[in-house]
């Protein structure tokens, strides 16, 4: 059987390689087919698709009028938007320095064989397993200005004080910062210490034999080494702030008015609800311009980190 | 390495074990402490909740607000409860994890073992796929579903999480795929054996680790998802979460925060039950995206 | 068994090229081994037999058939990996019997045939166990039995033995050999080891660069280097290369190298020589041929008797190499232990160049040929 199959090969053209028509020889292509034509048209196709409604004026339906610019302009003279914009700012700021802080700080305190070190890390990390609408939920309760956290503390003794930002308009984006933090954080948690634990233990053992102490050894030695981890932690962290939609809707609905919009809710607003797909269309187009700007570097040095090994 | 271990038990040493305890298990109950507030509020009743503090106990355990969030509380216009959009959300989700997961696997099992021209191009195409904000492609997914006539069903929302969801499972799958060594596959190729039979009798095999972790992930984040069922979803197709949003935000009458605690936990129940039993897995997929290899 | 003709074999990966041309034809039965540094071409050189790569250009003949565009299943090859590839999820009967599965093969000959080959290599006691189960030369003996188990028309090992600790690589290195002797099997395979290559090989082709430098059995290519490359890469420790001034002497020619003193040594094809006279070359000399004075080769015709300074001494139990540097090149002398060398003392060598060969400076190839 051997015989007649290599015979096949042979009966080729001898001057160049004759074409595999073979099915196996086109399995992978063919397998990989629905994935590269999905991605394709409903990544990459979407895409532009996006773009080129930025630049009509499509209201309730999509028109293909091109007003250039137009709908650009008008989103940045929008006052929601620029609210949306530097709420994402100060939401994203926050949220990005408070989850790494308190995750290295957890991962490192962990670190020090801790009894219960696997209790206390499921704890710490469940609320990463909720949805963002559960959150938002839960916290809209505990923020309650009158009958949350506020009547809890005066209940306590604390006659004076006062808690109600989610109703304040200058301070409601700061709840949207506490519930994120509690929700994220632990996951930060978990990725610096899956850092902490690949460090290679003969370079610590190294560091302790040149004399330094625990604390020198973290700040010298283990936390350099885990530049990597910061960068992925801060991409994946702004990611989930640029993407954020459901939390605002759960939590405050953008209110109170639209102090605590951000641009994910801006976009499903005017797309979906205010008829003003050309404004919208604009408004994603931004936001992808901002995981790009992220993103693409980081990318670019996973990708050229892997060529190194 | 003992000596050192017996050299750690000065008081001052003690003091700050005593103060890193005190520390972690502080943060614990921070993190606790949402979720044991439903749970307490969940069980009391209205006039409870009106009188007593977040963490005052309820007097009896009252299961009413429990029965009436399960299939009594209005979530916009209807008044069925959770019930129907929890069974909902398992519609979509079943397929949508069984096919975004299969993909996955074929499709990591080409870039780590049957490379072809482009074959990483694409792949670096799809991580893409993986970050953009999902703002960018809501309006014409909309316009598609509507074209194919799958507008606001549920074999619209199963088709918008495959795709969106096989970048990910792939990247999983790929990863996992590529720490089998090439050699692995050539022999079976001399061996005499296929794409498909190679797939199946050496590859399947050993991805028991991979499949549970991409399973739990895809499970977790269409059970959570938010945008595309409030997106793309009809009345009688919504997902458990816009259901949820949609009960929390119905105002009739005076705020039942009890029931609302209620629907929350439900909501909640079967990604935190799969956290609880298999917590290793979650995790290792939350890292398997951040930290490579 | 079939014999294997390798024409002009191309491979390039864009605008490099991996496999120059490479011509190589072998028996049936023959034992081929490929050696040279890593990167030479010669893994890729395998690969594209086994139909693992496809080649450029060129052509690939198992016995008569072209098999260069034939896919792996069709050219009935086995192969032995370094990593032993072995199925991790099937046990070792199954690993063995994978391929008769493959092709078709009714149970009850599958059995049989895992009965006889597990008895060939004594692993009956193994049949049952995953290979995690296994020690690493376990391992190795699984993985020849795999490729056994077919009957193929050839075998290929890519580096079987490397992963192996010292004393079992020579174990199976013997096994191996045997094996070959017994079954008469053609064998094309792999290594950097060029004892491995030296001790197994019916030919051997020294690669670099993505081409064949010199195809030979291992004595010609251990005595009759064609270039600096292979005289280098085989033998250990490697032929010395002394540099040495072509001089006029009585009408012939030899070579004047600078030992403790200048000395002048014969050389066996003098006249070769004659187009360098005045310039210099490099004289390749074998380190046991530069020993300690020896009374039965006293007088003999190109043996000459010169003081070199002992620079080190490396005592290897039944030799002790003494290092000593002639210009800047250093140069390794094979003597007896008992012989009394010591670092930073002159002392006698006698230079025995009967069987010394030389090497163009500049380009590094054979003027003795």
């Amino acid at each position: 059987m051997n015989k007649n199959a290599a015979n096949a090969g042979s009966g080729a053209t001898p001057a160049g390689r004759p074409a595999r028509l073979s099915l196996a020889d086109w399995m992978p292509k063919i397998v990989m087919a629905p994935t590269v034509i999905a991605a394709i048209v409903c990544i990459y196709g979407y895409m532009i698709w996006t773009a080129v409604l930025s630049f009509t004026n499509s209201r309730m339906l999509p028109t293909y009028k091109f007003v250039g610019f137009d709908q650009y302009e008008r989103l940045f003279m929008n006052d929601r938007w620029m609210v949306a914009l530097s709420n994402l700012g100060i939401f994203g700021g926050l949220f990005i320095l408070i989850c790494l802080f308190l995750g290295v700080m957890l991962a490192i305190f962990l670190d020090q064989k801790i009894r219960a070190e696997g209790a206390i890390r499921t704890i710490y990390l469940y609320p990463m397993a909720i949805s963002f609408i559960v959150t938002g939920t839960a916290w809209k309760w505990l923020l309650n200005p009158t009958n949350g956290i506020e009547k809890m503390m005066i209940e306590l003794g604390f006659e004076d004080f006062r808690f109600n930002w989610l109703s304040d308009p200058d301070m409601v984006v700061y709840c949207l910062v506490i519930a994120a933090v509690w929700q994220a954080s632990g996951f930060v948690m978990a990725l610096f210490l899956a850092g902490l634990r690949g460090v290679d233990s003969e370079m610590i053992k190294a560091a302790q034999l040149d004399g330094a102490s625990t604390i020198t050894t973290y700040r010298r030695i283990i936390l350099p080494s885990l530049k990597p981890v910061f960068f992925s932690a801060l991409v994946i962290l702004s990611h989930i702030a640029i993407k954020s939609f459901d939390l605002v809707a759960a939590l405050t609905n953008g209110g109170p008015g639209y102090s605590s919009d951000l641009p994910a809710n801006f976009m499903y607003a005017h797309a979906f609800t205010r008829s003003q797909i050309g404004l919208g269309a604009a408004s994603a187009m931004v936001m992808l311009g901002c995981v790009l700007a992220i993103l693409i570097p980081y990318l670019y040095s996973e990708l050229r980190g892997e060529r190194h090994e | 390495m003992s000596n050192v271990a017996k050299r750690q038990t000065s008081t001052l040493d003690k003091v700050l074990r005593i103060a890193l305890y005190v520390c972690l298990f502080g943060m614990a109950a921070v993190y606790l402490a949402p979720f044991l507030v439903m749970l307490l509020t969940s069980l009391k009743d209205v006039e409870e909740i009106r009188s007593g503090t977040l963490l005052s106990l309820p007097s009896s355990l009252n299961f009413d607000a429990w029965s009436k969030a399960w299939s009594g509380a209005c979530t916009g216009s209807q008044c069925e409860g959770m019930a129907p959009y929890f069974f909902n959300s398992f519609q979509i989700v079943i397929p949508a994890v069984a096919i975004s997961t299969l993909l996955g696997a074929l499709n990591g099992y080409v870039i780590s073992h049957w490379k072809f021209k482009g074959s990483d191009v694409f792949f670096a195409a799809l991580l893409v796929g993986c970050f953009i904000p999902f703002q960018v492609i809501l309006l014409p997914m909309a316009r598609t579903l509507g074209w194919l006539g799958i507008a606001n069903t549920t074999t619209g929302l199963v088709m918008v999480h495959v795709v969106y969801g096989v970048a990910f499972t792939t990247l999983f799958f790929r990863n996992f795929y590529q720490s089998i060594p090439v050699e692995l596959v050539k022999a079976a190729r001399l061996d005499g054996a296929g794409f498909f039979t190679i797939f199946y009798r050496i590859i399947l095999p050993v991805s028991t680790p991979i499949i549970v972790v991409t399973v739990i992930w895809q499970f977790t984040q269409i059970w959570n998802d938010f945008l595309f069922g409030v997106a793309f979803s009809g009345f009688d197709t919504q997902p458990v979460t816009v259901a949820l949003n949609n009960l929390v935000n119905t105002s009739f009458g005076g705020k039942e925060y009890n029931v609302d605690m209620a629907a929350a936990i439900i909501a909640a129940l079967p990604t935190l039950v799969v956290y609880i039993l298999a917590g290793k897995y979650f995790v290792r997929g939350l890292t398997a995206g951040a930290v490579k290899g | 068994m079939a014999s294997l003709t390798i024409d002009n074999v191309k491979k390039r990966y864009g605008q490099t090229e991996i496999l120059k041309g490479i011509n190589i034809s072998i028996e049936a039965g023959e034992f081929l081994i490929l050696v040279g540094p890593s990167g030479c071409g010669k893994s890729t050189l395998m690969n594209s037999i086994a139909g693992l790569e496809d080649v450029s250009e060129g052509r690939i003949l198992i016995g008569d058939n072209d098999v260069t565009y034939a896919s792996p299943k069709d050219r009935d090859i086995a192969m032995v990996f370094q990593s032993y590839a072995l199925y991790p999820n099937m046990t070792v009967a199954e690993n063995i019997s994978f391929g008769l599965e493959m092709r078709k093969v009714p149970k009850e000959e599958r059995e049989a045939e895992v009965e006889r080959v597990a008895e060939m290599l004594q692993i009956g006691h193994l049949l049952k166990r995953k290979p995690a189960q296994l020690s690493g030369g376990q391992r190795q003996r699984v993985a020849m039995g795999r490729a056994l188990a077919r009957r193929p028309k050839m075998y290929l090992f890519d580096e079987p033995l490397s992963n192996l600790d010292a004393k079992l690589r020579v174990e199976m290195r013997t096994e191996i050999k045997k094996l070959h002797q017994k079954l008469g099997t053609t064998i094309v395979y792999v290594t950097h080891d060029q004892i491995e290559a030296m001790t197994l090989a019916d030919r051997i082709a020294v690669m670099k660069d993505g081409e064949v430098q010199q195809l030979g059995t291992p004595q010609e290519i251990y005595d009759n280097p064609t270039n600096l490359f292979v005289a280098g890469f085989m033998g250990s420790p490697a032929m010395n290369f002394i540099p040495a001034k072509v001089v006029e002497q009585n009408g012939s020619y030899a070579l004047e190298l600078q030992a403790a003193t200048p000395t002048v040594v014969p050389f066996p094809k003098p006249d070769s020589l004659k187009a360098h006279v005045g310039k210099e070359i490099l004289l390749g000399l074998r380190p046991e041929m530069i020993t300690e004075p020896q009374p039965h080769k006293e007088g003999k015709e190109f043996v000459v008797t010169a003081d070199i300074d002992v620079e080190v001494t490396e005592p290897m139990g039944a030799d002790t190499m003494v290092l000593t540097r002639i210009q800047s090149a250093e140069v390794n002398c094979r003597c007896n232990p008992a012989y009394p060398a010591r670092a930073g003392e002159a002392i006698a060598m006698m230079f025995d160049t009967s069987k010394a060969v030389a090497f163009d400076k500049d380009n590094g190839q054979r003027i003795d040929n």
